[in-house]
């Protein structure tokens, strides 16, 4: 309905392993499949930026989606579902598995999931204040990682150091040994002068690595870290809280509160803000499967979900 | 012996022999003097040469051994020969003309610097008139053979040539009715089957621009890779070009709709992509030259959808789109003569082509490099266009500055008087100071002294003018509230002080009296005053100009000094004293016939419980109020009217 177009807030994104297809997820519970092929042909039309297939995969809003080779997984409600992209693209949905981990009081909402493709395993961390670990082959969550004291915003992981990595509501970054489970390091980003923001707060709503480096931000100023010597190096002046960033050649894309997708540079320095459909942004993604399909996308809290095919101008729109 | 008649024919080969000769010797002696020598007339001679000369050229062309030298050697020769007088004008034109109709482009290339380098000549008197119209119709027809976009600088150069012969004003060289370039179409790919998407990858590469880098670069083979393109931006962009081809479309509604909606669109993009990187653009630069070899320049627009993220970043390329909008939007608002009448923009389209202009020039500024100086200059060359529409709009009026001719030597006029005139010795023996005003004060009075010293300049008022409101705001019977009285105004007061220090000799009496403040230290003057001026004497009041006020304050003092009468004494302490005793507690009936206020009564009342000291307190008070009128008969008339006759005698008596 209108109404419900309205209100709808896109939270998670993931691009099939083709790269020919993009999987959204809302705030409804729902999943929906665009055809990136079809929106990106020359003789597309209004209809080839609707979804190929829209279907409720949760009963809570889908806060995460992650693809791996061949499997779509979900999380929504406390619980994580595996969906095959092959059946999905011939629009037939349902579910590979559905699974839950340990909960020990209610059921929390799971934020955020991440592959450690080391030993194949599933990070998640939400609501309940930990990082699960499930075994992808065996299907068992095989670790718990207990520390943080308010909930898990994101999770992100060090492949060759085999470090898993989490920011939380209690304003920490936790690094974490992923063979032991042990918390190695804990960063009070919140902490650090040239980051804080108390006007907004301490949390840490988004984070993401490449080898040394970390980017992390949320309450505090999105801000780049030196693994190695776990000290600040860059401090990015946007105004609003960041939600996802990526590190794309030499370039840090950054969205989060506020109508733009912001282009930043390494030493600290925007160098652009370039203006999106959503009022507000909550997920960024870059086709990395394809190279004919090779768009960024970004949604946020809209039903539109924005298209860069160069990324210094919106193309065009994906709509549910 | 009848004159010699002439023999076209031999003298045309006595011509020919001599012009051949000529060249060889690369002289043109020889010519003028076979000239001379054969007989006939000028005109018959002249016109022989000319088609003897074109016989040379012909024969030369046919043989096709001549280089272009000798062609351009004979075409000297016949220049000399005009200069000498023995050639029509026209014949180097029409050489040219044949020359360059024979000839191969890239000799013609050659046969045209010789043309350029001598425009001086062309220019010049005697070719000018005869030649102008043949230079214009070879030129022309150079023109139409050459290719726009394969021989761009050769057709540069005969535009420029002709710009150069032909003055401001020469109208075969203007686009007078800002007609268009109708054929100017830019090709893209309208259909999805052209699209450059399906083809094979063996297709060649188009000149090196297809280097992928920027931010969908790939680090693949350089083994052509498609790219996701943005086709709506891509077909949207590219037709807007027709636009610019051809902008009386703008006038008509549905096609303005679309160009609106495009040019947001594509202006929106611009404003989101910002240039910012130099570097970017200038390694683009770098590798275009690398891979072409020279600086290719291109006539018409790259158009392939691969291209347009590249060209999206060139700052030069949005520059042209830039400045096409506005050179549009100049002509959709200029006032073009040749407009049709229904080429008129409405309010809307007006107000979104001023808004869409602030926007442009923004984003011209933003463009690096010198952005801003870019787009002042833009701005100075579309002004200085509009001063050439309004030009040709006006019939391209001449702008060669006539000569005003002079009718009759005119007597040179003085602009300047001579200098006895305006010192004082001229016939008006007066002093002219340059300026109107100072000439007139000048002359009214040379000695500033003397001048403040005339009567005229006293300023100063005379007393009862000055006190005369006062002196009847004091009048009991007018009335007048003490909050109104002009004594009150304490500039009045102070002006009032000046005064009676300037007039007045009360001014200079000392008293005993203590006044509480100004305004009644004035109220008595004012009183006093009242007393010395009266006004029910006229007489006294009209003197001479030489008396002044002055004079009135020492008549006063005269009076009261001189006058023998007793009456008009003073009242001594004693005599006050002496009538105290005798008033006694009846001292408040003689308060009121001398005028004393009821807040003076109270007062007296107050300081003293001895109705004897009390009746003196009276008299004190009294007589600090009078002054000098505090005379024994006042007080005897006062003291009779409050029916104290025997102390009134007493007085009078002593």
């Amino acid at each position: 309905t209108v109404t419900s177009l309205l209100h709808m807030s896109v939270f998670s994104q993931s691009f099939s392993p083709c790269g020919r297809f993009l999987a959204a997820g809302n705030n409804y519970g729902e999943i929906a499949l665009f055809s990136l092929s079809a929106a990106l042909s020359p003789d597309a039309t209004a209809q080839s930026q609707k979804p190929v297939l829209t279907f409720t995969a949760h009963e809570g809003p889908v806060f995460s989606l992650l693809s791996t080779d061949c499997h779509l997984l979900s999380a929504g409600n406390g619980e994580i579902s595996a969906w095959s992209w092959t059946e999905l693209i011939k629009k037939n949905v349902k579910p590979l598995w559905t699974k839950r981990p340990n909960y020990n009081l209610e059921i929390p909402e799971i934020n955020s999931m991440v592959m450690n493709p080391r030993d194949n395993s599933l990070i998640v961390g939400g609501g309940d204040n930990n990082v699960h670990v499930l075994d992808l082959e065996r299907g068992v969550f095989k670790l718990v990682l207990q520390g943080h004291s308010d909930y898990v915003h994101c999770v992100s992981v060090r492949e060759r150091e085999a470090e898993i990595l989490s920011g939380g509501e209690d304003g920490a970054v936790r690094i974490w040994d992923s063979r032991t489970g042990q918390s190695v390091h804990c960063i009070e980003v919140y902490k650090y002068e040239s980051c804080a923001r108390p006007q907004y707060g301490k949390w840490i709503s988004c984070l993401t690595t490449d080898s040394d480096w970390m980017l992390c931000g949320g309450g505090p100023s999105m801000s780049l870290w030196h693994l190695r010597s776990l000290s600040p190096t860059s401090v990015f002046p946007l105004t609003g809280c960041q939600r996802q960033a990526a590190f794309h050649q030499d370039m840090i894309l950054a969205v989060g509160e506020g109508p733009f997708l912001s282009h930043c540079l390494l030493g600290g320095e925007v160098k652009a803000q370039i203006p999106c459909t959503p009022q507000s942004l909550n997920t960024l993604q870059l086709n990395t499967n394809s190279t004919e399909h090779r768009v960024l996308t970004a949604g946020g809290s809209s039903d539109h979900i924005d298209v860069f095919t160069n990324l210094s101008y919106r193309a065009f729109s994906l709509r549910f | 012996m009848s004159p010699s008649v002439f023999n076209f024919v031999d003298a045309k080969d006595k011509f020919t022999a001599s012009a051949i000769h000529a060249l060889a010797a690369k002289n043109g002696k020889q010519l003028v003097n076979a000239f001379n020598q054969i007989p006939g007339n000028e005109t018959e001679k002249k016109t022989t040469l000319d088609q003897a000369l074109r016989g040379v050229l012909g024969d030369q062309i046919v043989e096709q051994k001549a280089s272009c030298d000798e062609y351009l050697s004979l075409i000297y020769l016949s220049i000399d020969a005009v200069t000498e007088g023995i050639c029509s004008a026209t014949t180097p034109f029409l050489l040219l003309g044949d020359v360059l109709d024979c000839l191969p482009l890239d000799q013609c290339d050659k046969i045209f610097s010789f043309v350029e380098e001598n425009v001086s000549t062309w220019k010049s008197n005697s070719f000018y008139t005869a030649g102008k119209n043949y230079l214009l119709r070879m030129c022309n027809d150079l023109l139409r053979r050459l290719s726009k976009s394969q021989n761009t600088v050769f057709c540069g150069r005969i535009q420029l040539f002709l710009a150069r012969l032909f003055p401001l004003s020469e109208k075969s060289g203007l686009n007078l009715q800002s007609q268009f370039n109708l054929d100017n179409i830019t090709v893209f790919n309208k259909n999805e089957q052209e699209s450059t998407l399906g083809q094979k990858h063996t297709e060649e590469k188009e000149e090196g621009m297809e280097v992928e880098e920027g931010e969908m670069g790939e680090d693949d083979a350089p083994a052509p890779c498609s790219i996701p393109i943005d086709y709506n931006l891509y077909r949207k962009f590219w037709t807007l070009q027709d636009y610019f081809r051809n902008p009386v479309q703008c006038y008509d509604k549905f096609s303005w709709m679309t160009f609106l909606k495009y040019s947001d669109e594509t202006l929106a993009v611009f404003k989101s992509y910002k240039l910012d990187d130099m570097q970017a653009s200038k390694r683009k630069l770098e590798e275009l030259r690398a891979t072409g070899g020279e600086h290719v320049y291109f006539a018409k627009f790259l158009t392939s959808e691969k291209l347009m993220d590249l060209q999206l970043s060139d700052s030069n390329f949005r520059r042209h789109i830039l400045l096409q909008y506005l050179i549009l939007f100049q002509y959709l608002k200029g006032q073009v003569k040749f407009k049709s009448s229904n080429s008129v923009l409405n309010d809307d389209q007006t107000t979104w082509i001023e808004e869409t202009t602030k926007l442009v020039y923004q984003l011209l500024r933003e463009i690096p490099p010198d952005g801003d100086k870019f787009a002042t200059m833009v701005e100075h060359i579309l002004n200085t266009e509009d001063n050439w529409n309004s030009w040709k709009n006006e019939g391209c009026p001449s702008f060669v500055k006539e000569r005003t001719v002079d009718d009759k030597p005119k007597r040179p006029t003085r602009k300047r008087q001579a200098p006895e005139d305006f010192l004082g010795k001229g016939p008006d023996r007066k002093l002219f100071m340059g300026n109107d005003e100072l000439t007139r004060l000048w002359n009214l009075n040379q000695d500033n002294m003397e001048a403040c010293k005339s009567d005229s300049r006293e300023f100063m008022p005379s007393l009862d003018e000055f006190f005369a409101e006062a002196i009847e705001q004091a009048d009991p019977a007018n009335m007048v509230e003490d909050e109104y009285k002009v004594v009150r105004n304490p500039n009045y007061g102070w002006r009032a002080l000046r005064l009676l220090s300037r007039r007045s000799p009360h001014f200079f009496q000392p008293t005993n009296q203590k006044f509480k403040s100004l305004a009644d230290y004035l109220d008595s003057m004012v009183s006093k005053l009242a007393k010395e001026l009266p006004k029910d004497i006229p007489s006294e009041e009209i003197k001479t100009g030489e008396e002044d006020d002055d004079d009135n304050g020492d008549n006063l003092l005269k009076d009261s000094n001189d006058s023998p009468s007793i009456q008009s004494k003073m009242v001594t302490n004693q005599q006050m004293d002496d009538m105290a005793a005798k008033l006694g507690a009846q001292w408040k009936t003689l308060a009121s016939h001398l005028e004393m206020k009821a807040a003076e009564l109270r007062e007296i009342e107050t300081d003293s419980e001895d109705v004897d000291m009390q009746a003196k307190l009276l008299l004190v008070a009294w007589q600090d109020r009078e002054g000098t009128q505090a005379t024994v008969d006042n007080l005897v008339t006062a003291l009779n009217a409050a029916g104290f006759s025997q102390i009134a005698d007493s007085l009078s008596e002593a």
